[in-house]
């Protein structure tokens, strides 16, 4: 009977080609259904894997199979989650879809295991290669640069911390890879003005240049400046740039389009000015903690950009209000404005701004201490396509003020009122963006369910929630947003004390969940947590600090369904050794945990579970004590696979 | 202490006479020399003040009777620069006054010696005062001598220069006339004088105290003269593009053997060479106490600053060089030095080898020591093979030539760290022979001597691990690499029993190129019952092997091992290689 019905639906099957189950499979955008759709057979399957351009993997094990099934078509390969990715591994499944690469884009950022060996293999079978991302990959250095600069294809590399990286290695990837369009060498604090010399003797291509943080004199400007097309131009934190360097930005022979020099120290007014002067059409300027006054023939030189000047960061700066007027005469296209910290910002400032640009769509507001709520009717009243406001310990806006933001900003996506005296009622005005998608509302103590059942009713889309130390919510408030806002991705519910397991249970329905912290909620029990590990599959981050009653069972739920839970802060629970070696033998995705004061397990219990763990865990957080308990071959082993361990000395707190 | 006394009579001779011929004396009775008190002579502090007092009274008087500020300025200075115009400067009043202060100076000096004379027997006692009148005497006398010498240049400068040029060849040829003739003038500096009056003053005139001073003060003032010195080294051999006219200098050519000599400076008393007069020096205090007096010690200085010398260049003794006069594009070497080392690095054998890179050969050790510094150290690679000593020129080579890369330093370390193991691994496998003490076991010895018994010579040869030949007999000079290699492999059998006297040969290659012929080898064996056996033995550079003896009567308690110790010198025992005997 199951045989025929097999034979049945392949016949029916078999009259669908595979282009047209191709163009069917493209209506399938969820990525459940293509995961169902995966499922149906074997043909479908093919279907699926000759479409299929894009692949993020979760975990090694399974890396070699999908290399070889979707070898043939991939063009973007993330394996930056990958736990314990090392060379062999890399090598291996590399080797396994041999000869058919189209690959284009690798990410391998935080993947610390892939050294010289690997990287020369991968530019080796993708010749096609153009984007690299080895970002934090603290380990890598010359060598891998080297085997990147084999690569010849190479547009995008990006190379953010990599500590062992020098100009030799740079000096490489720079002849190896003339093409090279975009480059971040960010924190790679051996590179100095040589390298940078050559790079740009070399690299004529280069659109998008990222050198925070390096130690870099004026003399690499000038060099830089010859870049002709460069466009994007960061260099944050560049102490030893002062304004002579920024001259050489005077010239125009580039086509700067963004230049990001905050926290250089020494970079005043006059730097900048001649930058403006030599872009007319500079779109992104970020002076952010340069210099603590805005000069007046600075503010006027921004007529110049007057068409062109979109985003303007001015974290850390007195701003009076009529520099802001000035701003907001000169600068009528601006989109995004940041006044983070900012002193003397006032609600005058504010008006004459908005007067002037009533494009706005990003408004960064925090910290401005003096701004009261006719700054926020003035934004509502002129900024009607604004979609973020970041309002954190804004102390004197009231409800009232988000009166006219929730009528006004119909498009209002993302607000960040951390720290602001709100009430339920602001809750019910804000009810009003539909688009909501980001919410923040931590240490807004007046919050209750009432204002999250205001949220949940209207705000379908809401992804991100912050509800740190809201004591009055509770788990109705939870249940109304569980069954409103079902997209939830991000949720903190730290300190929420009157939290209990129904309230997780609640929760539990939100499949999209990834982030949940629940640290120093101390009511909850195993019981909920295996809830949420039941229903909240996707998990990947679970804070659980301080949640005396949480025992082995909670982690063996976890061990069990979670699979993809990659962080985890265990801290202060009352587990043992057996559940939490369950945990870490059984979670093959888990890269971080934080394991501070576990009273009940002994050594031999962390011993046994950090074996179990495969040396897969990247990050590490223990008692200074263990150190020399633990046996050194055990630390030693974590240690060469590229786990790092924090070593604390705080003493035991039950009280958090 | 001979020249010095031998010398003033002439000077005050000569002077004596050119002034009486001029002038009558003139000796004015008011001038505030202290008279001299033969009876009060043995008294420091008098002594003292007549040193002292002498002085001063010359810038007053000079001041009262010629006026003119800059000669009186350049009389008390004693500066050369009437040489420099002599007709101009000349004063027939200013030499008379000079002329005349001199007379009074010898008339003192003479009173000295006459109390010294005098007093000879209770000099003996105390040999300490003696020798400070002594030096007051020579002080006294170099300062004639000194103010004589210029007095005469400002008359005429060319008998100046015969004068002083002939100077050194009156007295002894050593280093120390020249000094006395130099010292006084640098103490006549008017500020000198003024500090050395106030100190003798000052100090309660004690004689040694006096010494001091006066030995202070000519050590201070001789210290600003820029003075040559031979012995540093000159890396440029003389090329600083001057562009002599050919005949305007004086061309000398030293012979090869000389050029090769080690030494330059000689005792004339033992023979002994130095390298640097200093040395000498120190080494001339051990002939007697005249060589320990500050004159005698102090630097000498050369009267290039004084006196225009003819310009002398060298000639390299290598015909066909380009450095040698019969080179039709002759390029003359500025210095001795120069000639050495020129002659050093182009014509000789580069026998110093750099242990680092077992590649760069030197001639001078100096060249091997600086390239030492740098060798292996930063070495900056391109992929195209050429090396750099700094990272901006790598770049700047990277830079110009399309498809050049930097090399990674990684890379070549570990070639060289495997290519090491290979070494080690190939040199424990050689094994020592086993016939005699065979010291060719240990590898380092025999690399140029493949043709030793008992030894495979595929084994035995070890370039990379050469070492420098002289380091043969210093086996605690070796390297550590090389101590471990050697460790490994140094056993070696004794097959012949014991009986009465044993001759044990060994073999030791290498030796030739020693710059010794033979030096003699103290040789350590202690058995495991801890008997202790030391024989030294002589060695011949030229001898392949080498025989020693070992009194078998120490072998009494029939020991089982031995270990034996091969050193140059006592200190350089403390490695002790194993031995089985049989």
């Amino acid at each position: 009977m199951e045989r025929a019905q097999q034979q049945s639906s392949d016949s029916i099957l078999a009259t669908l080609s595979v282009d047209l189950l191709i163009q069917i499979l493209d209506f399938v955008a969820d990525p459940r259904d293509r995961k169902s759709w995966r499922q149906v057979c074997r043909g479908f399957l093919h279907a699926e894997a000759l479409r299929r351009r894009s692949l993020r993997v979760l975990r090694r094990e399974a890396l070699q199979g999908l290399l070889r099934r979707y070898a043939a078509c991939l063009e973007r390969l993330d394996l930056s989650a990958c736990p314990s990715l090392d060379d062999h591994a890399l090598a291996a499944a590399l080797a396994a879809g041999a000869g058919l690469w189209r690959l284009r884009s690798i990410n391998l950022s935080r993947a610390s295991g892939v050294g010289w060996r690997g990287l020369a293999a991968l530019a080796k079978a993708c010749p096609h290669l153009e984007a690299v991302d080895l970002s934090h990959c603290v380990g890598v250095g010359d060598r891998e640069a080297a085997a990147l600069a084999t690569a010849a294809g190479l547009r995008d590399l990006w190379l953010d911390k990599c500590l062992g990286l020098t100009d030799v290695g740079l000096a490489k990837v720079a002849v190896g890879c003339p093409a090279l369009e975009m480059l971040g060498i960010k924190w790679c604090l051996e590179i100095s003005d040589i390298g940078i010399e050559l790079l740009a003797k070399k690299c004529q291509n280069l659109r998008v240049l990222d050198i925070s943080y390096l130690k870099i004199t004026n003399r690499s400007l000038q060099f830089v400046s010859s870049l002709g097309k460069l466009e994007d131009l960061s260099m944050v934190g560049c102490s030893h740039i002062d304004d002579e360097g920024l001259q050489f930005l005077n010239n125009g022979s580039n086509s700067l389009q963004s230049v990001d020099v905050s926290r250089c120290e020494n970079v005043t007014s006059s730097g900048l000015i001649s930058v403006i002067e030599g872009h007319k059409y500079l779109q992104n300027l970020n002076i952010g903690d340069c210099f603590p006054e805005l000069a007046p023939l600075f503010l006027s030189k921004l007529n110049d950009l007057r068409d062109s000047l979109t985003v303007l960061k001015l974290d850390g700066f007195q701003v009076f209000a009529p520099s802001l007027k000035i701003i907001g005469l000169n600068c009528r296209n601006l989109v995004e404005i940041g006044l983070s910290k900012c002193k003397w910002v006032t609600d005058e400032g504010v008006s004459e701004l908005v007067a002037g640009c009533v494009n706005l769509m990003t408004i960064d507001l925090t910290c401005c201490h003096l701004l009261t709520n006719k700054a926020l009717v003035a934004i509502g009243d002129k900024c009607k396509n604004l979609t973020c406001l970041q309002l954190e310990s804004c102390k004197l806006i009231t409800d009232k003020g988000l009166d006219c933001i929730g009528t006004c900003c119909s498009n209002l996506e993302e607000i960040d009122l951390t720290d602001c005296t709100m009430t339920n009622a602001a809750m019910k005005y804000l009810s009003r963006c539909s688009e909501l998608m980001v919410l923040k509302l931590g240490l807004c103590d007046k919050i209750s369910d009432e204002g999250l059942v205001h949220i949940a009713s209207n705000c379908k889309k809401l992804r991100v929630l912050d509800l740190y130390r809201c004591f009055e919510v509770t788990d109705d408030g939870l249940a109304a947003i569980a069954t409103g806002c079902k997209r939830i991705k991000n949720l903190n519910l730290c300190y929420c004390t009157r939290i209990t397991d129904l309230g997780l249970k609640h929760l539990s329905c939100l499949e999209d969940l990834h982030d949940l912290e629940l640290r120093g909620v101390h009511c909850i029990t195993s019981l909920g947590i295996t809830a949420i590990a039941n229903g909240c599959q996707h998990l990947t981050e679970l804070d659980l600090k301080h949640c005396h009653l949480v025992d082995d069972a909670g982690l063996f739920a976890l061990g069990q369904y979670t699979k993809n839970l990659r962080q985890a802060n265990l801290s202060y629970c009352q587990v043992s050794s057996m559940g939490l070696c369950n945990l870490l033998g059984s979670l093959k995705c888990l890269q971080d945990v934080k394991l501070v004061h576990l009273t009940q397990v002994p050594v031999e219990g962390f011993e046994s579970a950090l074996r179990a763990s495969g040396g897969r865990l990247k990050k590490l957080k223990l008692l200074t004590g263990l150190r020399h308990l633990l046996s050194p071959g055990l630390i030693q082993m974590l240690q060469d696979r590229g786990c790092r361990i924090r070593w604390v000395d705080k003493p035991l707190n039950l009280v958090p | 202490m001979v020249p010095e006394r031998r010398r003033p009579p002439e000077a005050s001779s000569k002077s004596s006479s050119s002034m009486m011929s001029e002038s009558p004396r003139n000796r004015k009775p008011d001038l505030p020399f202290t008279p001299f008190d033969s009876t009060n002579l043995w008294c420091g502090d008098r002594h003292g003040r007549s040193f002292l007092e002498f002085s001063p009274p010359l810038v007053t008087q000079s001041n009262g009777l010629f006026g003119p500020d800059r000669e009186t300025k350049s009389k008390n200075q004693h500066e050369p620069s009437p040489v420099d115009d002599p007709v101009m400067d000349w004063n027939p009043r200013l030499m008379l006054s000079n002329l005349s202060f001199l007379e009074q100076k010898i008339h003192q000096v003479q009173d000295i010696v006459r109390s010294i004379i005098s007093h000879e027997d209770q000099f003996l006692d105390q040999a300490n005062e003696l020798a400070a009148q002594q030096q007051l005497v020579t002080a006294d006398l170099t300062y004639i001598i000194i103010q004589l010498i210029s007095t005469a240049g400002t008359l005429l400068p060319d008998i100046k220069n015969a004068l002083l040029s002939t100077n050194p060849a009156v007295g002894r040829p050593g280093s120390n006339q020249k000094q006395h003739e130099i010292l006084p003038v640098e103490v006549a500096k008017a500020s000198q004088y003024d500090s050395l009056i106030k100190d003798l003053n000052s100090c309660g005139g004690k004689e040694d105290e006096l010494i001091k001073c006066s030995n202070n003060s000519g050590v201070e003032a001789s210290e600003p003269i820029p003075i040559e010195d031979h012995d540093t080294k000159d890396n440029d051999d003389g090329m600083d593009g001057e562009n002599l006219p050919p005949g305007s200098y004086e061309v000398l050519q030293l012979e090869e053997e000389e050029i090769l000599a080690p030494h330059t400076h000689f005792c004339l008393i033992c023979g002994k060479g130095f390298k640097r007069d200093a040395n000498l020096r120190m080494h001339m205090r051990g002939h007697g106490d005249e060589y320990k007096s500050p004159a005698a010690l102090a630097k000498p200085s050369k009267e290039a600053s004084i006196e225009p010398q003819p310009i002398r260049r060298y000639s390299c003794p290598f015909v066909g060089c380009k450095r040698n006069k019969e080179h039709k594009k002759f390029q003359p070497l500025k210095t001795i030095l120069c000639v050495k080392n020129h002659y050093k690095r182009s014509h000789c054998d580069k026998s110093y080898t750099c242990s680092r890179c077992r590649t760069k050969k030197f001639s001078i050790i100096a060249d091997l020591k600086t390239h030492e510094k740098h060798c292996g150290r930063d070495k900056w690679i391109c992929s195209c093979g050429t090396t750099f000593s700094r990272k901006d020129k790598l770049f700047g080579h990277v830079a110009l030539f399309q498809g050049h890369a930097p090399a990674i330093p990684m890379d070549d370390a570990k070639v060289l760290v495997t290519s090491d193991k290979a070494q080690v691994s190939e040199a424990s496998s050689g094994m020592p022979g086993n016939m005699d003490y065979n010291f060719s076991g240990n590898t380092s010895l025999d690399a140029q001597s493949p043709d030793l018994k008992g030894v495979d010579d595929g084994h035995g040869c070890f370039s990379p691990m050469t070492l420098d030949a002289c380091n043969i007999w210093g086996l605690a000079e070796f390297p550590h690499s090389a101590y471990e290699v050697s460790e490994s492999t140094f056993s070696f059998l004794a097959t012949v029993p014991f009986k009465g006297m044993e001759k044990i040969k060994f073999q030791a290659a290498g030796m030739m190129n020693c710059s010794e012929q033979h030096y003699p080898v103290i040789i350590y064996i202690r058995s495991n019952k801890g008997v202790q056996v030391e024989t030294s033995i002589m060695t011949d550079a030229h001898a392949r092997t080498v025989s020693f003896e070992v009194p078998v009567y120490s072998w009494h308690l029939n020991p089982t091992s031995a270990e034996i110790s091969i050193c140059r010198t006592q200190h350089e025992r403390g490695k002790y290689y194993k031995c089985r005997i049989t």
